[in-house]
Parts: C-alpha cells; structure tokens; sequence
C-alpha cells in the first residue's frame, strides 16, 4: 500500500524516483510542476496561481490537459507526460505547428501564459484536428492570460486549423 | 505543501482500515479541491496521512443496467461530462459535471471528490500565509466574516448553526440567546418567551441584575460594541410576567412526587419551577417573610424593585408551587423530617453570613448585607455624614451607592483589589463614581479606629499585590504604608459565607465539604445522600443569581431524573437546531450602537425607584436587529450535488446507502456526513429519458468562480400543461435546497409566461439577502422562469 518508487515518462524519456523524505527523494507532497521544474529543469511549465485557476502549468498528461500544480507527482505514477519542451522535434529543432503559428501571429506578449495555452490547444487538436470556434473557447476556458493576448492566441489558431471553421 | 505521507491502497476495505486507524488521515482523489486546502493551510488540523483512492480496482466507470445509472467515485468529471450514457439517462448530470470548473480542472477531478468538497467562503479560504488566519465559525473560530463583510457570494436563504454561539456558551445558564433574538425579529415575542424560559425561568429579575457575561464575548465587541443581550432579555422578561397567567401555567398532568425546595432564591425559584412543569407537587420554605432570598432582600429596589420578585414568586405560586415562608429549616422542621415528608429534597439556602476578618474593633463595623436587608432601619439617617465601605464586588457597589442614596455626604470604598482587578462589574464602578463613591483600590484593612466604643475610621494599609505566583488569592501588603480614612459608620462587603449550622451533625458531617454543600460533578447537583440536592451559593460560596438559575435547573433535572419523572425538561428547544436555516436582518446589523436603557438623572435617582426602565418592544426588536445570529453563511459549492438531488440519485459509501438530498442537506459539512472511515463508492441513480433537463448555472468567470447560483430542473410535460416537476437550487443556500413548493405549483400548470412568474415568485419565497446580494435572487428568478419557458 505504501509507495516506495514511482515512474512516468517526460517527453519521451523515462524516469523513476524513489518515494520518501530523503535527500533526492520524491516527497508525497511535491506536485508535479515543481517536479518538472526543479528535478528535471523543465521550465516552459510555470507556476502562476498554484490552485488550479489560471493554466499557466498545464502540461498533456495521458493525452489531457491537466493543471500540473494540482497533482501529486506520486499521482503521476505510470503517466505519459508532454510538456512544452517535448513538443519541439528533438532532432531538426523544428517547431510544433502550433508554436510556429503562435510566433507568426504574436500571439503572447510576456509570454508567462503560453506554454500552458499552447499544451491546452496541442491536447484538443490531438483529439480535434478541426474544432470550432466554440470548442476552443471551451478548452482554453482554464487558461489565462494577464497580457490580454487572447485576441491574437485565437487569431493563431484561425490561421492554424483553416479559416473555414469560423462561426461554426 | 507541508509534509503528509501517502498510502495507495487497492480496495475500498483497506483505506477504509487506514483511515480508520489512522487519526489525522484523509482520502485523496483528483486533489483538485485537496490541495488548494492544504496549500492554504485552513484545515483546523493539516492531514498526517493522505489515501489515494484512485488505484481501487472498479472504483471507476459509468454503467447502465437497464434501470439504474451507476457512476464509479473515481470517475472524472470530463468523462461524465461526454458520456452518451450519461447524456441519454441523466443529462442533467451531464451538463452540471461539464459546467464544473474548467476543462483542465475536468480531466482530474473526480465525482466523489466534487460531492465532497470543502466549502468556497473566502473568508475560509483565506490563505495562511498572508497576514495570518482567519479563524471563522467554520474553521474552529466564533465569528463569521461574511455577516458584516463581502458576502456577495454568500447565502440568500440564511445561514446554518455551525454550535454553540459564543454569547451562550458564556452565559451560565446556556441560553440560546440568537434563537430568541431571531424569534423577535420575527415578531413572535411568545415564541421568544419559551425559548428564554427553557433556559431561565426568571427572566424579568436576571435581566434586572445579571453581570451578562454573553456580552463579554459577542462576536459583535469585534466590530462594535456587544449586542444588548441583558436589554432586550427584560423586556422579554417584562412580557413573560405581564403575560404570567399564559407563560406560568400549571402543568397538564401531575407526576405524583411531591419534593421540597428550601430557600426562595434565584436556584430555589428555578429548581421550584421546572420540577412543577414536570408535575410534581413542590412545596418552597424559605426562613423570611416574603419569597425572593437575595433577590427580596439583598438587591437594591432601585435596580431590582420588589414589585417584580413579588410579580415573579406570584406567577411561580399560580402554576401551583406551595410557599411556606416565615419557616426556619433546622428550627421549625428538622431535615430529617423534610426527607421523610418528600421524596425529594432541594437546598438552595444561599451564602448570608457575616465573614469576620479578625480585626480590632471590627464588632463595632456592620455586615454590608444586613445592612441592606434592613435598610429601612438606616433611613433615619442614623448612618451619619462620612461612611467607609470595604469591599471591591458587587455586594460592595450597591453597599456604597445605597449608603450615598441615603444621604451620607462621603462614601469611600476601600478594597485590596487594584482597579483592574476588582470583582465589581465596570458598569456598577462607573454608577458608584458617577453618584461621588470615592473609590480607593489597593488597601487592605488595618484596624478599626475607635475612641470610647465608638468609631471614628478605619486604619488601612497598602496593598502591593493580591494574588500570589499560583494566581490564588493571596494579599500582600507594605505594613508601613498605611493610612487613616475617617468615618463614623463602617460598612463592612468583603464576601460572605455559607451557614449550614442549620443542619444537624449527622447531615453536616455527610453533605459538606469546605463549608459548603458538596454536590456531584455530573450536572445534576446530587449531594451524596439520595434523594437531597443542592444548589446557588449553598454549594458555589456567594457566586451569581445567573449561577443560582443555572444550578436549580440542572437539579431539578437531577431530581426528576432521580424520581423517575419523565420530560422535566420543559421541551428542549429545537427550532435552532441545525436542519433549519437561520437568519439575521442585513440592513438592522449594520446599527454599531447598541441601544441603551433610559436612566434617571444621578439626582434624582433613589433608594426605592428603578434607575432604568425597560426597552419597548419596538426598541428591544431593533436591539435584537443587532444579533447577527452566528453561524455560517456560505454556501455549498459543488456543481454535482443540487443535480443529484433533482435526479433522485443515491450517494452509495462502503457503509450504506444514502439519499443524495439527506447525504448533503443533514450535515453542513461533508466531513460531518461522513462517518469514520466512511468513503463514497459511487453514485446511482434512475433513469429520467423523456423529460427536460437543464443546468443553468451563472458565474462570472470559469476558473475561480463557483456557481453564484444555478438551478436544476427536470420537467416532463403533456397537452400543454406540466406532469412532472424537480427543481433545485446550488449556490443559494447553505445547503442545495430542493423547491419543492415549485415543484408541487407546476404540475398542472399550463406551460405560459404567467405559470412561470408565479414559479419565480415562489422560489424566492424566504429569500433573505444579505446586504451584497440581492443581485442572486434576480438570477435564481430569471433562471426558473427560464426553465419554464423552455417547454412553452
Ligand atoms: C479552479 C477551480 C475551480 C473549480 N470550480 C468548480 C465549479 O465550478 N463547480 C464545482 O462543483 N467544483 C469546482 N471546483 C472544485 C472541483 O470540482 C472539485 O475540486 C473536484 O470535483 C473535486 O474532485 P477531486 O477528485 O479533485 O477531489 P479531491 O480534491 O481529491 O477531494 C476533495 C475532498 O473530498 C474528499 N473525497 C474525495 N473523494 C472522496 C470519496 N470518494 N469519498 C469521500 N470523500 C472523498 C477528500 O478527502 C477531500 O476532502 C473547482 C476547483 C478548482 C481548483
Ligand atoms: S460564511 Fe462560513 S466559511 Fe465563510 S466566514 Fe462565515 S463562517 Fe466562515
Ligand atoms: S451577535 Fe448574537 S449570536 Fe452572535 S455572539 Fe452576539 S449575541 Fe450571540
Ligand atoms: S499555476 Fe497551475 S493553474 Fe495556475
Ligand atoms: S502573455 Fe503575459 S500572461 Fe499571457
């Protein structure tokens, strides 16, 4: 019942912690961003509100979105996890489309929000390729964004899922 | 997040045993609700241990069996969000999981963790961290910062009694000060009555003469200034006696015990009084002339006219109450015989002996009591121009103050107390400065200066400390600091004692201990010969007349327990109890000044009159205006739960099967609903295919805001009017609430613009906004009528 060690797989790679209170160890009360973070120095995945309210830590976690500062590292146990830095192509450094089309519409301003918009958009277009309007909206619903870029994050996503679904 | 440890156990059974086992173990699921708490840091204790109830094989997963939906604890809420079965069979499920939070929140956050949330007050949410906690009622405080705060998300149907309020926890008689309170407002004063009166049955004299503890602590001294509590109690009191004949009826049938209570004091009247409401034939003795002890006797008439006691002993003697006065226990009727004459036998004889100090010269001095049972005897001015009264207490204030009302030119008041310290209550202080009391704290008595037997002052000597490194009262004193206070009449205050010479050896050497009457500790005043009770300053040396009330109740409690008599308890109140909804009046709450009682100019108050007369009704009801009725306001927060009650759905734990609308609405809190070691397995529910279901929930902004309001609604109907109606409330009320008055109005109803108005009138009916609020009622109207219109 207890959990001496835990493994889950980070943008392909795959590690294992030992569960504890030890030097080094994976306390029960880290959560994963400040795994990702400071373990693994995945930092495209920020920290902003801590409960779950702005999106600013969602990483594709089993092929969802979720809000990486309400869970558990412990609960990410056996996990498929993606997170901005995994999105890139490892080998050519090309740029996930949806990075591409952000950076062509200047869709952010400090930049704090869009990792975790650009994961949020990546987990619906992997089970969406052509979502509407409305669909978006709904799964950028937990993710905000202080600079007021939303404007141009949607204007990046017209450009990248084809003019053709707007006001559907 | 503070360190926890963390167990994955893979069966129900198993977290169950740990957290069982374990104190200070909670489940885990989705966490999404958990950790913001922990975050935070605003449970009263941080967990030890979480259990992970994700990995238990079968916990999740939604399945139809052709009649029953079943949804799996573990669940997430995104899956039932996009569940056809769920869409077909329950869509209003469906719609409420899928208006729950965010997608991201969505894809961890399970059925079992939103049914089991903890609340969204943000008083209660108030992070830790940042300038400190906010202890409210519900986070193991008093006070809730919501009444007179930002309470824009709070409850329009009124709050829940979270316990005991402080105001009554301090008050020794436990009266349920904001159940009577919230009577009045409502304008039922004989209501108000019966609530006072299971707590004291001498409301008009305690209210006269009372220190009102329950003021030290109302949660309003906070803000403000406490609640009149004593102000608005006498004019309660004054109905109760103007009204005697109703409130003091004799009891509806006789028990056929017959007990004798000995002494009318404020315990004998209130042990006399809750034994004959539980139809025992009682019989009072008291030594004096007239009923009352103390309060006859010993309390200046201008704070507590005779006339009252003697309404008040009246009443008490129409209920059937025999009083045999002028008859001395010990004297006229040996307690042996009282105990073969009754079946049981009540001693309530009160603290009226003379202390003696051991001064020189203190024969010539005069006992500050008799001083006032005989007051008559001084008018003729035989008190002389300069007076010394010692003493610091109560007793002590209403020595000087009657001495200086009976025309001494200079009263000075000694007692070893400093200021701070002293007994006396800071109104009583401020009355004896007021009337020119010169008060001198810190000196302890010397000896008496005389000449030729008679006296001339008292010599007094520094006091430099009372109480000793053990806190006991210990006075220390500089023998070369002393002084001489002249004066020709001493009145000597310093306490009294208890005198049981009264009874014979036997009963002394079997019943007390430390010169008083020794009782039980188990609140019902036993002493250790059965059948004979005790209570008042008999066994607490001179305390209270609150305290009197409190200890004669409890012993009449005792006795008809001991008797075998049944329901002596007069009814205990239940309208406060915390089912119902409690309520306050916003806009009266805002008065920060307290209503004060008319007093007498200081010329032209006496030694006979009242100095103060009572509130009227209507300035005792904006009095009561000002309780805030203390309990919490917030509403239940989860989207899931006011859907499952609509759908009739059964909240399944591995203990036993539960309503959902009893799972959520018996407790406030869930962790209460919960039993120990209780786990939510799943969720079933009927099948509703056919009718119109819908979620409507406002909320301003996805992330952070909770539902303001929503309503769920299934509606079936046929040829143009409703067959079938539920229609439930989230985000209203402490609990979701079920309008059933709604439901019960629609069908029938033909589906039109005016059977939807009248819906919403009736929706809103109880509403009580508080005062930034209002706005959720518009909302909740606009919501049903909505519903409504939907089928039209
Ligand atoms: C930003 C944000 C917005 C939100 N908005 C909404 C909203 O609009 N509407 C809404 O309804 N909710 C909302 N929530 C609350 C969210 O829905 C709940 O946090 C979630 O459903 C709880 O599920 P969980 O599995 O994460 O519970 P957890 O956080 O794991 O548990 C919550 C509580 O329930 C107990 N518990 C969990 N499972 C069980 C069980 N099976 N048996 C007994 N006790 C159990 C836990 O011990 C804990 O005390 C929001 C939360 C966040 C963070
Ligand atoms: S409404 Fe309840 S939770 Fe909020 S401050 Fe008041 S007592 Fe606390
Ligand atoms: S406001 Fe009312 S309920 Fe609250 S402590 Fe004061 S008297 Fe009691
Ligand atoms: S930091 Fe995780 S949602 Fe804001
Ligand atoms: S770009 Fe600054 S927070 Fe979104």
């Amino acid at each position: 019942m207890d959990v001496q060690s835990i493994a889950m797989t980070v943008n392909g790679r795959e590690y294992e912690f030992s569960v504890g209170t030890r030097f080094g160890q994976v306390p029960p009360e880290e959560t994963l961003v400040e795994t990702l973070r400071r373990r693994l120095e995945l930092t495209g995945a920020k920290q902003s509100c801590s409960e779950g309210a702005c999106g600013c830590c969602t990483v594709i976690l089993n092929g969802d979105a979720v809000p990486s500062c309400m869970m558990l590292t412990v609960d990410a146990d056996g996990a498929d996890i993606l997170t901005i830095e995994g999105l890139e192509d490892p080998a050519t450094g090309q740029l996930d489309p949806i990075q591409q089309a952000f950076i062509d519409a200047a869709a952010f301003q400090c930049g704090y929000c869009t990792p975790g918009i650009i994961m949020a958009l990546k987990a619906l277009l992997n089970k969406n390729p052509a979502p509407t309007e409305k669909e978006v909206d709904e799964a950028l619903s937990g993710n905000y964004c202080r600079c007021v870029s939303h404007y141009h994050v949607f204007d990046a996503v017209r450009d990248l899922i084809g003019a053709g679904k707007e006001g559907e | 997040m503070k360190h926890f440890d963390y167990a994955r156990p893979d069966s129900f059974e198993a977290a169950s045993a740990v957290l069982t086992a374990e104190k200070g173990s909670e489940i885990i699921a989705g966490g999404t609700d958990l950790l913001g708490v922990l975050k935070e840091r605003i449970l009263p204790e941080y967990p030890s241990k979480l259990v992970d109830i994700k990995h238990i094989e079968g916990a999740e997963g939604i399945a139809f069996d052709g009649s029953t939906l079943k949804i799996g604890a573990t669940t997430k809420l995104t899956a039932v969000a996009g569940s056809e079965i769920v869409k077909e069979h329950a869509p209003l499920l469906a719609q409420a999981a899928y208006s729950v939070a965010t997608p991201l929140i969505r894809n961890i956050a399970t059925v079992g963790g939103n049914v089991c949330q903890d609340v969204r007050c943000w008083y209660y949410r108030y992070p830790h961290e940042i300038g400190g906690r906010l202890n409210c009622a519900r986070k193991g405080g008093d006070r809730c910062y919501a009444l007179l705060g930002d309470n824009r998300y709070h409850s329009v149907f009124g709050g829940r009694k979270l316990k005991t309020t402080p105001c009554q926890k301090e008050c020794p008689a436990s009266t349920d000060i904001p159940a009577y309170m919230e009577q009045i407002r409502k304008g039922d004063w004989d209501k108000a009555a019966d609530i006072l009166l299971q707590a004291n049955p001498i409301p008009a004299i305690t209210a006269r003469v009372c220190a009102h503890f329950c003021q030290d602590r109302c949660n309003r001294c906070e803000s403000d200034e406490s609640v009149a509590v004593s102000h608005v109690e006498r004019t309660v009191g004054d109905y109760v006696l103007e009204n005697a004949a109703r409130f003091y009826a004799p009891p509806a049938a006789e028990s056929g015990k017959s007990v004798a209570v000995i002494g009318s004091g404020p315990s004998g009247l209130t042990a006399a009084y809750f034994l004959r409401k539980a139809g025992n034939k009682v019989t009072v003795y008291d030594s004096k002339e007239e009923a009352g002890g103390m309060l006859m006797y010993a309390i200046p008439a201008y704070r507590l006219p005779k006339d009252i006691v003697r309404q008040q002993t009246k009443a008490l003697a129409a209920m059937g109450i025999d009083f045999v006065l002028n008859t001395q226990v010990g004297k006229d009727i040996a307690p042996a015989d009282l105990e073969k004459r009754y079946d049981s036998v009540f001693y309530a004889t009160g603290a009226w002996k003379r202390r003696i100090v051991g001064l020189a010269g203190e024969e010539l001095t005069t006992f500050g009591l008799d001083f006032l049972v005989e007051v008559e005897k001084w008018f003729s001015g035989r008190l002389g121009d300069d007076v010394l009264v010692t003493g610091g207490g109560n007793v002590a204030m209403d020595v000087a103050i009657t001495a200086k009302r009976l025309g001494a030119k200079k009263v000075t008041m000694a007692c070893v107390e400093s200021r701070g310290e002293m007994p006396a209550s800071k109104e009583e202080i401020a009355r004896a400065e007021e009337e020119g009391v010169v008060i001198m704290p810190s000196w302890g008595l010397s000896k008496v200066v005389e000449e030729g037997g008679s006296i001339k002052g008292m010599e007094l000597k520094k006091c430099t400390g009372v109480y000793d490194e053990n806190h006991r009262f210990n006075p220390q004193y500089d023998e070369n600091d002393k002084i001489i206070v002249q004066a020709g009449t001493i009145l000597m205050a310093i306490g009294q004692l208890v005198d049981l010479s009264f009874l014979d050896e036997k009963y002394q050497l079997q019943l007390t201990r430390g010169g008083l009457i020794a009782v039980a500790d188990d609140d019902e005043m036993s002493t250790s010969r059965p059948g004979i009770f005790a209570g008042g300053d008999a066994t607490l040396g001179p305390a209270t007349v609150v305290q009197g009330v409190a200890t004669g109740r409890r012993a009449a409690w005792g006795m008809c327990h001991y008797l075998g008599v049944p329901d002596c308890k007069g009814g205990t109140w239940t309208g406060a109890t915390r089912n119902a909804f409690i309520t306050y009046d916003p806009d009266a709450a805002q008065k920060t000044e307290p209503s004060r009682l008319k007093e007498l100019p200081a010329p032209e108050r006496g030694i006979d009159k009242e100095d103060s007369s009572s509130l009227t009704r209507e300035e005792a009801a904006c009095e009561a205006g000002r309780c805030l009725n203390c309990g919490c306001y917030a509403v239940n927060p989860s989207d899931l739960s006011p859907a499952l009650i609509a759908l009739g759905a059964t909240i399944v734990t591995n203990k036993r099967e539960v309503p959902a609308e009893a799972f959520f609405t018996e407790a406030l809190c869930i962790s209460e609903a919960l039993k120990p070691g209780e786990i939510v397995t799943a969720i079933t529910m009927p099948s509703v295919k056919g009718a119109v279901a819908h979620y409507d929930k406002f909320r301003l902004r996805d992330a952070i805001d909770f539902a303001i309001v929503s309503v769920a609604t299934i509606l079936k109907a046929e040829g143009g009017k409703f067959t079938y109606a539920r229609v439930t409330v989230g985000g209203a009320a402490p609990v979701p609430i079920r309008l059933t008055k709604v439901e019960e109005y629609l069908v029938g109803k033909a589906l039109t613009q005016e059977t939807a108005d009248a819906a919403a009138d009736l929706a809103m009916e109880g509403s009580l906004p508080l005062a930034h609020n209002a706005f959720k009622i518009k909302q909740l109207r606009t919501y049903v009528q909505r519903a409504i219109m939907r089928l039209a």
